[in-house]
């Protein structure tokens, strides 16, 4: 199944995530928007590393990816896609 | 101790692809050793840039922007989409154990953008540093600045509007609810301001690029005379404008 979510947390800057998932697997995410990540690279491993993972607790687990490879995040919180992921799969 | 002397280049009007190339060019000079080095910069023909997380589909409208002959590029930074056109681009790109680069990436922003703060102080503006990456005047944002670190370099670039047409930015810029379009223009208008509103007066590109050269030789500790980027660099640049830049792969990958 396919959804899209547009969000904004407060303090922080627009973001979209496209998501693909069947089951409780995702099978492909993107997450794009205003923030900034440093370094890039280390976002889109982060990013790619999460298809094939389990939608429940996803963020925590993007959180982990990010830190891994000492990825700076402004103005998005890996926890955020939580929200859209809860958004999402709550329009089925 | 005394820093580095910064070197100045000026390149004033080129296209987006040489603009993002010849940032990207400096960036790989000053990590195989150049100077430190600050650059004013303009864009011709006008250009839209988004930034390196964003869906081109997601913020352009590329047939509208074709239409009147506005280039769309996608930049080597994070950030927002941004339409270049009566404006002043400054590129600044420093090592990152560069002092100016400073403990963390807000001070860095802080740091590289004060010269531009100095320079608006020459006009007069009493503008200041708004984190993460804004320079706002008052309650409007009037800079927008954006960061990439690559091969133990940072690489800042900055926009500073003089002047500001919302309405022409947005038949170019998508806004998440079309629906809500004018009371996003609205809401721009409220909170973007640009150096002509502030004056009160027109401003040239000449007149702003040496009010922001007079700001950054205040503050970059010593900038030496305006010079032209290097041989390699103007290849490097025309390279990465045509390899990069204007390749459709790089522009729609996201």
């Amino acid at each position: 199944m396919k959804g899209s979510y547009i969000g904004k947390a407060p303090g922080s800057k627009l973001f979209r995530v496209s998501l693909e998932w069947e089951g409780q697997t995702v099978k492909s995410i993107t997450i794009k928007g205003d923030f900034f990540a440093h370094p890039e690279q280390g976002f889109e491993e982060a990013e790619a590393s999460l298809a094939g993972q389990a939608l429940p607790g996803l963020g925590a687990m993007f959180k982990k990816e990010l830190e891994d490879r000492s990825v700076e995040l402004f103005g998005l919180s890996p926890l955020d896609l939580d929200v859209a992921l809860a958004a999402i799969l709550s329009g089925v | 101790m005394a820093l580095e002397e910064f070197r100045f280049l000026e390149s004033a009007y080129n296209d987006a692809f040489f603009n993002m190339g010849l940032d990207e060019a400096v960036l790989d000079s000053v990590a195989y050793g150049a100077r430190p080095t600050l650059r004013l910069y303009a864009w011709e023909p006008k250009a839209v840039s988004i930034g390196y997380f964003q869906g081109l589909k997601d913020e352009v409208d590329e047939a509208a922007c074709k239409a009147i002959g506005v280039d769309v590029v996608r930049r080597l930074t994070g950030g927002g989409a941004v339409y270049h056109a009566d404006e002043l681009t400054y590129s600044i790109i420093v090592p990152e154990k560069h002092p100016l680069a400073g403990k963390s990436i807000l001070e860095s922003y802080k740091n590289l953008s004060a010269g531009l703060i100095k320079g608006l102080e020459e006009l007069g503006i009493n503008a200041f540093f708004a984190p993460l990456n804004d320079i706002c005047w008052q309650d409007k944002k009037i800079s927008g600045n954006a960061q990439t670190r690559r091969k133990g370099c940072i690489l800042q670039h900055g926009t500073l509007l003089l002047s500001v047409n919302a309405e022409e930015m947005f038949s170019l810029l998508k806004v998440p609810n079309e629906k809500l379009k004018d009371k996003v223009i609205e809401s721009v208008k409220a909170r973007v301001g640009s150096v002509s509103d502030i004056l009160g007066r027109g401003i040239s590109y000449k007149e702003a690029a040496l009010a922001a050269e007079t700001g950054f030789r205040a503050v970059l500790g010593s900038l030496g005379k305006k010079e032209e980027a290097t041989g390699l660099e103007l290849e490097n640049a025309k390279k990465s404008a045509v390899n990069r830049f204007q390749n459709t792969e790089w522009t729609k990958r996201r």
